[in-house]
């Protein structure tokens, strides 16, 4: 399918400085003259000017940017003064270390992109004088352009969500990898310091850590179990469904889905009263003699492992729905043949489940079980729209019995404490968390498919 | 033989009631908050399973509530909804398309790339993506937009998996009848990629309708009600101040019933293609 | 291959690279206008106050426009209510209001950040001699004033008159033998002044000593037992959902806040009745059940423009007129002494009971250092884990010295 494209001899680029012409020699310095030079004229300018813009942005405000990011503003502190002339008290602000950082990373990265197009600049020349060289024809203004829509299409297709990416992803991310490392909390509000390490310790052995290693235990606990349930029971669910003599497979598939449609803010919040002490279940349940006390599902009179078993089964009923729409599918497409076989063998529908389609569906469904492991430490929602980390818990600093990684990471930004600089160490924590199990769960599939 | 066909039969019938069950008890909770939107409730807090007394309330009191305007939040969120829908679409399938049937040298780092991006939770993100909003002055339903569909290049795994499927001999085929690769990207990828193009769009369409946190950081500062969208303007509605959560509660669960409703039909109708997306998706990962 | 595409990257990014360093550099300085004659003062602010009291204050507004036609004011509502002005201002300093509504105990912590200004000498001495004394001391921070306070809030008993009369509601052991009274042991806010009744002071006598906490003494164990006790008081429910509880019949007394009092009166009707809260055994001594004091005031945002037109915008919305307002239409308790003797106050029964709850010895001001965030944090874990047995008597004296331990660190 591809077009072998003409693959130049190799020139070195000692060869090209040396050998080419003035406007290629210009190249190294003033990027896109070489382009012009061979006509190539959008692009060509289109270099020239980012070098430019580049170079008058980097002298008036890089340069001070890039000062202000290792400093982090100079001003630490407020000045209170007051104003006779007005009779009012006036504050004079410290630096807003904030901006300044995300500033400086946004800098770090313009100079990246631009080191990245000096390159791409440094490929083309050569590309051309290589060209050249060898008596080629040296694709016209047009035809560079023309490319776009064919063998650069990816270039142009992906420029723009790239952009999105870069702006609304990774810049962000980077920042708060960055905040993590300085003193932004409570008492620095707006200006702060780098300060290394310190947050990471108190994390993991400061004043956090006796919160911290508890969480992340049942952070694990619980995406290991939301999985396990929800895929595990929506396969049954999908076979049940799928199952011979079962009419109107749509209309069933249709009411469990219907739960997706109402917004979690209020079907979570409603289970939350639901289950609440003075709720309707415990009063259903009292109703039908089947308990004689109302029983503390969630609330924080509940001891933490009733409400950590309650939430994964409310989870299973956000959650069985979707891996069982994924498992509908792919039992469509299962083949059918080893289970005739099985049949004839006499083995009976147990056995054909347990040895022959729940190990087909788990083989396919093994990466997006991963993703699902991954959404699931990340699961925001359900626990703090069920339970809001209840039942408090006295031994943990800002975090409840059934709060995750995640929701504490919540509270410490926008909660009482503020403490923004602990919490980018906990997202980079969860990073971490996330990698290792997926780098383990692709090894381990990669090993289950090959044998 | 006969016995045989009894059991199937019984078999069958154990096999109905059993989902039936279970469809009951997946329904019921929904049941219920649609019956707590029609009960008339001033204590912030349903304890019954059936109404005490049933009102029309709280529907009519949410379209004419002074404080929150739902008609405007419904408008703005559909706005938002729709121009994400088609933007995030069309940005998902091509670079999904684009990693899938073309090759260049970029495509295994952005694959990784991608990969690590996505295991960070997006919450500390959202300190920044204020500033940067606030920098272009876009802290308004724009620059929600901006966020909704600026993440939209990550969100490729699915599609990429179904255009995986796609026989690539397809695209060779034309190509050698001298189509360029645009060419094949419109008139050949597009079209089969129909599925893929509902369920992404459908996803994207949901997602302003039910997001109350990036909604609430972004446009929270303006103060100007008119400008929320449903979710954060219904969550912000029970959460604020202390009287509010018991006065506005019946407004706010009726409030949630009407959104639910347009998503519901959409639901039933594209179900087919949901599936077919998923699938898709799941089958290569 | 990949010059395009980082092309484009480049270009894009350099264009919002300009456009986001054009908007950094409009920093904020103040006017220097420096007019004598306040009616000329110019201005252009915005002020946040609660989505339900929009309305009035627009209003009230209006009227100041109309004193100070110069100055442009936009009312709207803070985007999480007052109660979470800290971090709402927190998030970005320079796109809050000028003028915004603030609960007491986060005046420090704003003070320190540099959030505020502090008003100026006229303005103190106006408030120390205008204004109830635990007003003036509500919303002092270090010997200057942060706030022009307008309204009172502490918890207070409602009751169904039907069901309990107001000798019954004197004293908790009858309240409780007599009818049953919903609260929430998890809520700090409700329970921890059992501690200032067992005789312990939070940040010392004042309420601003970082180190004055007595709590972990005999006297604090001597609360924690009051807790635990409750579980088994059948006459005491904890709930989440107190108005419920009481609507159902299920509870005949509750423990709630002025903010409440317009949704109670809907739910008991003419059974509505309210009184200070009662007198409690603990330690084996009768005294006072003990409440926080808040008080409620609007602030000037430091990040300010107009310095000056926000000042008298602060100032007129919680003048004697506008704190009458307040009253009329929210329930707001004022705080100024004139306010207190019009006689729609005093003929209100919530006023009342705020206003004796709110004197010395039935309540105790919120302290305002920036530690309460801690200790919000982690006093209601402590009483929730006493109260439901979580935490067993043998470790109350540990638990007790773990949180004066935390909420004193600097």
């Amino acid at each position: 399918m591809f077009k072998r494209k003409h693959n130049p001899p190799k020139a070195t680029y000692r060869e090209v400085f040396s050998k080419g012409s003035a406007a290629t020699k210009l190249s190294f310095f003033l990027m896109g003259s070489n382009a012009l030079e061979n006509k190539q004229w959008v692009k060509g300018f289109c270099l020239m000017l980012s070098e430019i813009v580049f170079l008058i942005w980097f002298f008036l405000s890089g340069i001070p940017t890039l000062n202000s990011l290792a400093t982090l503003g100079t001003v630490k502190h407020k000045r209170v003064v007051y104003d006779a002339a007005q009779g009012v008290y006036v504050t004079k602000q410290p630096s807003n270390s904030v901006l300044l950082l995300l500033f400086g990373v946004l800098a770090l990265m313009i100079i990246a992109a631009i080191i990245g197009l000096y390159i791409v600049n440094l490929k083309s020349t050569r590309h051309n004088y290589v060209l050249k060289r060898d008596g080629e024809h040296i694709p016209s203004n047009g035809e560079e352009l023309a490319s776009l829509l064919d063998t650069r299409l990816h270039a142009t297709l992906m420029a723009v969500p790239l952009v999105g990416i870069l702006l609304f992803t990774v810049l962000p991310t980077v920042f708060m990898i960055s905040m993590a490392f300085t003193n932004y909390d409570r008492q620095h509000p707006i200006a702060f310091s780098w300060t290394g390490f310190q947050a990471f310790g108190n994390v993991l052995s400061g004043d956090l850590a006796g919160t911290f290693f508890p969480v992340l235990g049942w952070t694990i606990i619980w995406a290991v179990a939301a999985t396990a349930t929800t895929f595990f029971f929506g396969v049954l669910l999908a076979l049940l469904i799928e199952s011979k003599g079962i009419k109107h497979k749509a209309f069933w598939r249709t009411i469990f889905v219907i739960i997706w449609a109402v917004p979690q803010f209020v079907s979570l919040l409603m289970m939350a009263q639901f289950l609440d002490y003075q709720g309707a279940l415990n009063a259903i349940l009292q109703n039908l003699h089947l308990i004689s006390h109302p029983i503390h599902f969630i609330d924080n009179q509940a001891s933490p492992w009733m409400a950590r078993i309650t939430v994964i089964i409310v989870n299973m009923w956000i959650g069985i729905p979707v891996s069982m729409l994924v498992s509908t599918a792919i039992i469509q497409n299962l083949p059918t043949d080893q289970i005739e076989a099985a049949k004839i063998d006499g083995a009976n529908s147990f056995q054909i489940f347990k040895s022959i389609t729940f190990p087909q569906i788990l083989y396919v469904m093994a990466p997006s079980l991963i993703q699902q492991f991954i959404g699931n430490i990340n699961n925001f929602n359900v626990i703090y729209l069920l339970t809001g980390g209840a039942p408090m818990n006295a031994k943990y600093n800002g975090a409840g019995s059934t709060d995750l990684l995640v929701t504490w990471l919540y509270n410490l930004t926008f909660g009482q404490e503020q403490r923004y600089n602990a919490s980018a160490v906990l997202g980079i924590l969860i990073f971490i968390l996330s990698a290792t199990f997926s780098l383990i769960a692709y090894r381990r599939t990669n090993a289950f498919k090959e044998g | 033989m006969k016995s045989y066909s009894n059991q199937r039969r019984l078999s069958l019938i154990f096999r109905y009631i059993l989902l039936t069950l279970l469809a009951v008890l997946w329904i019921l909770p929904i049941i219920w908050i649609v019956l707590a939107s029609f009960s008339y409730n001033d204590t912030g807090f349903v304890s019954t399973f059936w109404p005490d007394k049933f009102t029309l309330q709280n529907y009519i009191g949410i379209f004419n509530n002074s404080q929150y305007p739902f008609g405007y939040w419904i408008r703005n969120t559909l706005v938002i909804s729709i121009l994400s829908m088609i933007i995030s679409t069309f940005l998902t399938i091509s670079v999904a398309y684009v990693l899938s049937r073309l090759r260049f040298a970029f495509r295994k780092p952005f694959l990784q790339i991608a990969l690590v991006l996505g295991m960070f939770p997006g919450f500390m993100s959202m300190i920044a993506l204020y500033y940067i909003l606030k920098g272009l002055n876009m802290l308004n339903l724009g620059g929600l937009l901006l966020v909704y569909v600026g993440g939209a290049g990550l969100g490729f795994y699915v599609a990429k998996g179904f255009f995986d499927t796609i026989p690539r001999s397809i695209d060779e085929a034309a190509e050698i009848d001298g189509a360029t690769k645009w060419q094949v990207f419109v008139h050949i990828g597009l079209p089969l990629s129909k599925p893929m193009i509902v369920y992404t769009a459908l996803t994207s369409f949901i997602a302003p309708w039910t997001d109350f946190i990036f909604s609430g950081i972004i446009l929270s500062t303006s103060g100007d009600a008119k400008t929320y969208t449903v979710a954060y303007g219904l969550y912000n509605m029970v959460h604020t101040t202390k009287g509010n959560a018991t006065a506005y509660f019946a407004q706010f669960v009726a409030g949630c019933v009407i959104i639910a409703i347009p998503i519901t039909i959409l639901f039933v109708f594209m179900q087919k293609f949901y599936v077919n997306g998923i699938t898709a998706g799941a089958d290569k990962g | 291959m990949k010059i395009w595409k980082k092309f484009a990257v480049g270009g894009v990014t350099l264009l919002a690279v300009s456009a986001l360093a054009a908007c950094s550099n409009g920093s904020s300085s103040s006017s220097s206008s420096s007019s004598s004659n306040d009616k000329d003062t110019k201005g252009n602010i915005t002020l946040w106050v609660d989505t339900e009291q929009v309305t009035y204050y627009k209003s009230i507004a209006k009227d100041f426009q109309k004193k100070y036609p110069k100055i442009k004011v936009k009312v709207t509502q803070s985007p999480n209510g007052s109660a979470n002005a800290k971090t709402d201002v927190g998030k970005d300093p320079s796109k809050a209001a000028d003028v915004f509504e603030v609960p007491n105990d986060q005046l420090g912590q704003m003070a320190e950040a540099g959030y505020i200004n502090p008003l100026s000498p006229a303005a103190t001495k106006d408030i120390k001699s205008n204004y109830l004394n635990a007003a003036y001391k509500g919303v002092s921070w270090k010997g200057k004033v942060y706030a022009y306070p307008y309204a009172q809030q502490a918890q207070t008993l409602y009751y169904n008159k039907s069901k309990l009369s107001a000798s019954d509601v004197k004293d908790w052991d009858t309240l409780t033998k007599k009818g049953v009274v919903a609260t929430d042991f998890t809520n700090a806010y409700v329970m921890w002044p059992v501690m200032f009744s067992a005789g312990t002071y939070l940040y010392g006598k004042d309420g601003e000593t970082l180190k004055g906490s007595t709590f972990n003494s005999e006297n604090g164990v001597n609360a924690l037992k009051w807790y635990a006790a409750q579980k088994n008081n059948k006459g005491v429910m904890q709930t989440s959902n107190a108005l419920n509880q009481l609507k159902k019949g299920n509870a005949q007394a509750i423990l709630d806040g002025p903010w409440n009092a317009a949704n109670i009166k809907k739910i008991l009707g003419k059974n509505f009745a309210v009184a200070k809260y009662p007198t409690i055994t603990v330690g084996g001594k009768k005294a006072q059940m003990e409440a926080f004091l808040g008080i409620e005031g609007f602030a000037i945002n430091s990040h300010t423009k107009y310095a000056k037109a926000s000042t008298l915008l602060a100032a007129y919305i919680t003048n004697k007129k506008s704190q009458l307002i307040a009253h009329e239409h929210a329930g707001q308790i004022p705080v100024l002494k004139a306010a207190l003797k019009d006689s729609s106050v005093t003929s209100d029964p919530v006023a009342e009971a705020v206003a004796e709850m709110s004197k010395s010895g039935n309540s105790v001001l919120q302290p305002k250092l920036p530690q309460m965030a801690t200790f919000w944090n982690n006093s209601a874990p402590l009483i929730s884990g006493v109260y439901d047995g979580k935490i067993k008597s043998s470790q109350y004296k540990a638990q007790l010295a773990k949180l004066d331990k935390a909420i004193s660190k600097k």
